[in-house]
């Protein structure tokens, strides 16, 4: 591939005006960002329209632009279930978190691990909290990364040895520049650019290219019939339909438990604002769909057996099958347009994703065990300095660990990340369970997932769970919550009765 | 807010049920899995789950416009509930 100047140069031009953006954000709403909540959270200050941009930027990333078709792409209807997902994701929203919101609001907390420490009065649950976050996000930034390497990949960079890594350091060089001087202001800000570009994408996307193809219907008769629709059951196994419903329901659940989500949420200035972005996400959850059509578009198109794009495909897989569709049916400036949609979508949520964590390592690590003493200033100052050291590590987790590694640890970060469900659900409610019960249900669920992840040699998170002779292929999320919800809730009363009857020796 | 939220009785969360339509519908792969009928050449796997997209926004929607008006919440003391300390509620 040789380098496409046209879209460079436009690309580049973007790049550079989210860059003096990302600067600018520190004076937005001007406060004093030496103190966490306004550089982490904004301040809680963000209404409808500015946390509809920042949970639309944080939830809806480059790597789900990419990796979304890339999977409709190549297994076909399984992976549509992104769209049952991204529906059910809004109920819960409105359900949950205007009520943590209030919580959070009141008392001051700042991270998830915040509210678990408080509510259940346990340092240890809250550490557990603070690494299963930073841990399941981790690879969650390096996946942004591998997004943003592919388009810088298919503008004609050179893409093999270290020098092809050179346009990726100088991004995330810029990225982590800006979320040390604005903090949150800057992706909030970024955001409202980024869904403008992928709109505009998007929208150009689904009338362009069928035109092209020759319409919706050509399209869809150009995919094998078998990929078309989930393979029906057969025998005693629920097969493709269990798998389907239950990555749909585990992906919603796990969704806003993951650090960056929370940021977004906890920023927000009121529990309406929640309820009301709650209907309005939707906007991106059809983008979504459409997005994943694209798959389909792009074996339509062939692009997979162009010669043009071989090399591509070698070095991406799947995942090149959109930028190799914008390629070959855009003109040179509209692909740049549309790369840095994408470039951009992953400077988003990755500069999110490094705040959330710096907030959790800050609160629950370094204030809790290590300085407790510290002042307001200096948890900023740690904060913004973590910032940068969880960038570093995505970065070098990139250059040093081949992709499909961090796709893997992704899959297991879904694992992760849902294993907090329990204590935070139960924590609306109630205070009465006990933090050893919460505790043992999540240490049980953790090991239990990664068990089932580690069975399909953690190429898959489905597991094939048998009950009374029935397969009911699932993801393994789910079932390890249940069992981690089911543990909880039975050993609960057993310890605090324990607890109380030692207490009350030792008052004797 | 916490203390005008106790208030409520168990009741008046009923409009919530209807957020079991969404999930039903969606979890049930079953009734959906097929490719007749074709809408302008979308097969109907496709063209449903991306339809309730927009039932599901909808459903949202609605839970919300009830439980305001259940909650007798009005313009003057929502304000009173939520400080939300400007700049602005919508910005």
């Amino acid at each position: 591939m040789t380098l496409d100047l046209t879209a460079t140069i436009i690309f580049g031009a973007l790049f550079l005006f989210v860059t003096w953006l990302g600067f600018v954000a520190a004076r937005w709403r001007k406060a004093d960002l030496n103190l966490l909540h306004e550089w982490g959270l904004g301040g809680r200050r963000f209404g409808t329209m500015v946390t509809w941009f920042l949970l639309g930027g944080d939830l809806y990333t480059a790597y789900t632009f990419i990796a979304v078709p890339a999977l409709v792409f190549g297994k076909g209807a399984m992976g549509f279930f992104a769209v049952p997902y991204t529906i059910l994701i809004y109920p819960i929203l409105y359900l949950v978190f205007p009520r943590l919101w209030a919580i959070a609001h009141e008392r001051g907390h700042v991270t998830a691990a915040d509210y678990v420490r408080d509510r259940f009065g346990s340092r240890i649950l809250a550490l557990a909290f603070a690494l299963t976050g930073i841990i399941a996000t981790m690879p969650y930034i390096a996946l942004q990364l591998v997004g943003m390497e592919v388009v810088i990949g298919a503008l004609g960079f050179p893409a093999g040895g270290f020098a092809g890594h050179i346009p990726l350091i100088i991004a995330f060089i810029i990225l982590a520049a800006f979320t040390y001087t604005s903090g949150l202001r800057a992706p909030a800000l970024i955001a409202i650019v980024k869904d403008v570009l992928i709109f505009v994408t998007v929208f150009a996307a689904v009338v362009i290219i069928p035109a092209k193809l020759g319409g919706y219907g050509a399209i869809f008769a150009s995919v094998p019939p078998e990929k078309l629709t989930l393979a029906p059951p057969s025998g005693d196994s629920l097969g493709s339909y269990s798998a389907y419903a239950t990555l749909a329901l585990g992906s919603a659940l796990a969704l806003f438990l993951y650090p960056h989500a929370m940021t977004g949420i906890l920023s927000s200035s009121s529990g309406n604002v929640i309820r009301r972005n709650a209907a309005l996400l939707a906007a991106y959850s059809f983008i979504l769909g459409l997005i994943a059509l694209l798959g389909y578009m792009a074996i339509a198109a062939g692009v997979d057996r162009d010669p043009a794009y071989a090399a591509g495909f070698a070095q991406y897989g799947p995942n090149f099958a959109v930028p190799a569709l914008f390629l070959a049916s855009f003109p040179s400036w509209f692909v740049g347009v549309a790369f840095a949609a994408i470039a951009i979508g992953a400077l988003v949520p990755a500069a999110i994703m490094s705040i959330a964590c710096a907030n959790l390592f800050t609160r629950n690590l370094y204030k809790e065990f290590i300085r407790p003493d510290c002042s307001e200033a200096d948890e900023a100052r740690m904060a913004k300095i973590v910032s940068l050291v969880v960038k570093i590590g995505a970065v070098v987790f990139i250059l040093a660990i081949p992709q499909a590694y961090a796709i893997q640890l992704q899959l297991l970060g879904g694992i992760w990340i849902i294993q907090l469900l329990p204590p935070i659900l139960l924590g609306l409610y109630t205070r009465s369970f006990n933090a050893l019960a919460l505790l043992i249900g999540w240490a049980a669920g953790t090991a239990i997932g990664t068990y089932m992840a580690a069975t399909q040699g953690f190429a898959s998170s489905v597991y094939p769970l048998e009950i009374f002779g029935v397969t009911l292929p699932g993801y393994a999320a789910l079932y390890s919550v249940v069992i981690n919800f089911l543990l909880a809730a039975a050993l609960s009363p057993p310890l605090d009765f324990m607890a109380r009857r030692s207490a009350a020796s030792t008052a004797s | 807010m916490s203390r005008a939220k106790k208030k409520r009785g168990w009741l008046s969360y009923w409009p919530r049920l209807l957020f079991l339509i969404p999930f039903v519908a969606m979890l049930w792969v079953p009734s959906y899995n097929r490719i007749e009928p074709e809408l302008g050449g979308i097969p109907f796997f496709y063209w449903y789950q991306l339809g309730w997209i927009l039932l599901g926004a909808a459903v949202v929607l609605l839970v919300h416009v009830i439980d305001t008006r259940i909650t007798q919440v009005t313009e003057s003391s929502r304000k009173g509930l939520e400080a939300t300390d400007i700049p602005g509620d919508i910005l």
